[in-house]
This record gives C-alpha cells, structure tokens and sequence, in this order.
C-alpha cells in the first residue's frame, strides 16, 4: 500500500473513534495492521510522520496519553493553519 | 514589574523556622516576573478556601513529542492571569545531575524569558522541571532549550526520564557505571521517551548500591542495584580502630539483617555466603571493609506508589548481571519486558501491578529468565517454585520409572 493511502486509513481509524475511545499509539498500530494486513512497522514509520507535521497529535488524560485528531486550536498554535 | 500585590498570610507562615522556604524564594521570583506573582497569589487563595483550581492535562506539547510538557490550566484564571496557563516543563538531566554553573544559569536564563522563573530541581522523576509557562511559549522554549543541546524528558505513558546516583563520579563504593549507563538507557530508548506507547508510566533508576542513593527499588518500574559477587574484605587493624570510637556489635554486626558477622572484641568475621551485600556494615566501617570480586548489578522489577493497588517495592528478577557497555544484554530484556507488559497490561497498570495479576512466572518465561532462589519477594520467605505442566508429566514419568525398576523411595 502506498504511504499516503495508509496514512489516509490511519487518519481514518483515528476519526472512527473519536469521542468514543481514547486510542494508544499501539491500538492505531495493531488495528490498521490487522485491517489493512500491513506490517505494523509500517503503520508505526507512517502514524509517527503524520504525528510530526501535526496531522496527528498526542494528547493526556485521566493518566494515560493517547493519539488523537488535533483541533483546530492545537494546529492554530503550532502555525500549521492560520 | 509590580512588587506584592496579594496579601498572603497564610503562605507567609511557611516562610518561619530555620529551613528554606519555597514562598520566600516564590517571592524573590515575583519580583521580576507576574506568572510568579500570581502564582502566590493562586496559592494563597488555595489555602484560603482549601480547594485546588488546578487542572492537568490536555493536549499541550511541542510538535512531535508525547511528554516532556505537562499540561496544567487554573479554573479562576480571570482573577489569576499569570497562571492561567501555568504548564511544567520538564527537561531531560544529565547522569549523575552533574552541571556546571555556565549550563545552570543557560537554563534559568531561558526559563526567566519564557515562563514563571519557578523551577523544581530536580522533580521526583529526576527531571529539571519548571514550573509555569503559557501554550504559545512551549514551540519557543523547546526551540531554545534543544538549540543548546537540551531535550525534554518523559512524561505520560511513556518511558520517564532515567536517572540514577551520582555514581563513580564521586562514590567509590558504586558497582558499575551507573553515568554511563543512563546515558546510554537514554540514548537507545528515545523513541519510548518522547513518543509515549505503553498503557502507563515506566521508570527506570539505576544506583551503584545497595545503598540506593536514587530510591529505585521503592521507585523504579525497573531499579538496577550494584552489587558484588566476591567477599567483604576485612582490614583488622582499622576494625580495632573503629572499637575505639563506636560500639561494633551494637552498631554493626547486630543491624545485620542475615546476622553474618559476629565480633568478639579482638576479630570481625563475616559469614560471606549468607551476607546479601546489603552495604550497612560498609557504610558504618568504610575503611576497614570493602567488597571485592566481580561487580554488576541486581535488577529488581515491579516498584510504585499507589494507584490501582497499593505501593510495591521491587522484586528481584535478576541476581546477577554484568554491566558494561554496551549494555546488550540488559537492552534486549527491557526490550523483552516491555513486550509482556504490553501484551497483557491495562491502561495505567504499571509493570509491578501486572506481574502481580498475571504471575511472576508466566512473566519471567515470557522474559527468558529461569527461577531462581534469589527471586524471594520478601526477606525470610520461601523462594516460590515453577512447576510447568511439562515438569508435572516428567516427574510423573519418572516415578512411574522409578517404581518399576524399584528405586522409587517415599
């Protein structure tokens, strides 16, 4: 699969469960890996690019950290949209 | 910059007694700088009221990185603007905490520009952490702090920033390297660092003995404890010395926890094979004994405060392990620890409370790590014994075999 389709279908998972679960880095991992049969080194290599130019962001709560969509406050503040 | 502004009786109180006071030197920052005004004035009214306004969390952070920024936002921040952002920074510390004044005063500098001047050196996870920044100064911060050669530490679900003692850097009785080996710990596992992939925190401590100058056995995910292999060489004539100036039975040899030693007035004796290194007599006699033979480490797992079950100290997994770099070995065994732990925990188990749910051995068969006596998880209490399925059926097969050829006795 190409970088950019599997990133799209990570982009995917992670808004599928949106306000509905808090996802580790490992869920996003295991889960693409398993539904796209894609090595999970390739899903860690492609979520961990779109968590470096903000696509994807890490967030904290109630003790754990998870990976979630950034909104539009985080992105305003990083200048990634204006 | 305004002076006092809030009327603070209740903190002052904090500044009487001859101990250093954090609201004496809160006040020396609020000076210079509003965040640290304000914040006194935040306390005082926490006090007041005895309520926190304080919330944790979010998704504060620099680009890119999981931890290293904790999030934390004041819920009356209209009447405390200073803090209502108020986020802790926390700054990766070198081995040992070991600076110069040139590299202390960098920080400062850079944390008196962009947040309250308030630091916390160094933070219960071994971290510089500084207290109180707004969002939009973090990406500033970093850029600043990394351009000098700093990084953030661990934060979150994630590795947390390693620390051990000051080590052979200026302890003579350390056991290993324990500089070099954070270090090296830091370096091999940034990623685990700064991007947080595990279902709760994981703290590694690393002290040159027994001793424990870093707390890791009651602190540590993993504490990493020097130790020795060979006998507790005896210097007699300094022993004589040291009766002239303490009582050795009552101060040495009967705070022995195996009660190895003995002394009869003229002669120390040690008992070698039942000693457990647990360095009390060296550190009461530093010059008349000293340990000798080859050096490594203990590695003990599973220690925290409570949270989902109560407090734990660590357990033995591994009596003996050399270290020196670079560091393969032990490298693989976290690599393989993490594995379980990530296979079989929770979202905010840590490591100590998983092996208590699922076993101490299906943890160490997944780790590759035989049983062994040492692994008691308490003084004076039977070492627990492995009985595979497969162990049952040969042993079965055996005395089935021994019955037979009339050699099975009860």
């Amino acid at each position: 699969m190409e970088k950019e389709e599997l990133k799209n279908k990570i982009y995917a998972f992670c808004e599928a469960a949106k306000g509905k679960k808090k996802l580790k880095e490992k869920d996003i991992i295991k889960g693409v890996s398993e539904a796209e049969s894609v090595p999970g080194d390739e899903v860690k290599k492609a979520l961990r690019e779109m968590i470096d130019v903000g696509k994807l962001m890490y967030s904290y709560g109630g003790g754990a950290s998870s990976v979630e969509i950034p909104s539009e406050e985080y992105l305003r503040e990083k200048g990634l949209i204006k | 910059m305004a002076g006092k502004k809030y009327n603070t009786p209740l903190i002052d109180d904090l500044e009487k007694g001859p101990w250093p006071s954090f609201v004496t030197e809160m006040k020396k920052a609020a000076k210079n700088n509003e965040m640290a005004n304000d914040a006194l004035g935040h306390l005082e009214k926490c006090y007041s009221t005895k309520r926190g306004y304080w919330k944790h969390g979010g998704i504060v952070g620099v680009l890119g990185y999981g931890g290293g920024v904790i999030g934390r936002y004041s819920e009356i921040g209209d009447e405390f603007p200073g803090v209502a952002h108020f986020h802790t920074v926390r700054i990766n510390q070198p081995s040992g905490f070991f600076y110069n004044s040139k590299a202390l005063r960098e920080i400062c500098d850079i944390w008196d520009k962009y947040g309250s001047g308030l630091t916390n050196v160094h933070g219960s996870t071994g971290d510089l952490v500084l207290l109180g920044t707004k969002t939009e100064a973090l990406e500033p911060i970093f850029a600043e702090y990394s351009s000098r050669g700093w990084d953030l530490g661990g934060s979150g679900s994630a590795l947390r920033t390693p620390s051990c003692c000051v080590g052979p850097g200026r302890c003579e009785w350390s056991n290993y390297d324990t500089l070099d080996l954070t270090y090296a710990l830091t370096q091999e596992f940034q990623d685990e660092l700064h991007r947080p992939t595990f279902s709760y925190k994981f703290k590694i401590k690393s002290s040159g003995c027994a001793c424990d100058c870093v707390a890791a056995l009651a602190r540590a995910d993993l504490s990493i404890i020097g130790t020795w292999k060979g006998d507790i060489k005896i210097d007699q004539a300094e022993v004589k010395n040291y009766a002239k100036k303490m009582d050795i039975n009552a101060e040495v040899v009967n705070m022995c926890p195996t009660q190895c030693m003995s002394y009869d007035g003229k002669e120390l004796k040690i008992n070698n094979a039942e000693c457990n290194r647990c360095m009390h007599c060296i550190t009461r006699m530093t010059k008349a004994l000293r340990p000798s033979g080859e050096r490594g480490a203990t590695l003990c797992m599973g220690s925290k405060a409570p949270i989902v079950v109560g407090s734990l100290l660590s357990w033995v997994i591994v009596p003996f392990i050399k270290l020196e770099p670079p560091y393969t070995e032990l490298k693989e065994l976290i690599r393989k620890i993490w594995d379980w732990w990530d296979e079989n925990g929770k979202p905010r188990e840590r490591i100590g409370e998983v092996i208590e749910i699922k076993g101490m051995r299906s943890f160490l068969e997944a780790i590759g790590v035989p049983p062994q006596p040492q692994q008691i998880k308490e003084p004076r209490k039977d070492p627990f014994m492995f009985y595979t399925d497969a162990d049952i059926e040969g042993f079965k097969a055996k005395e089935a075999e021994e019955k037979k050829t009339g050699k099975y006795k009860f």
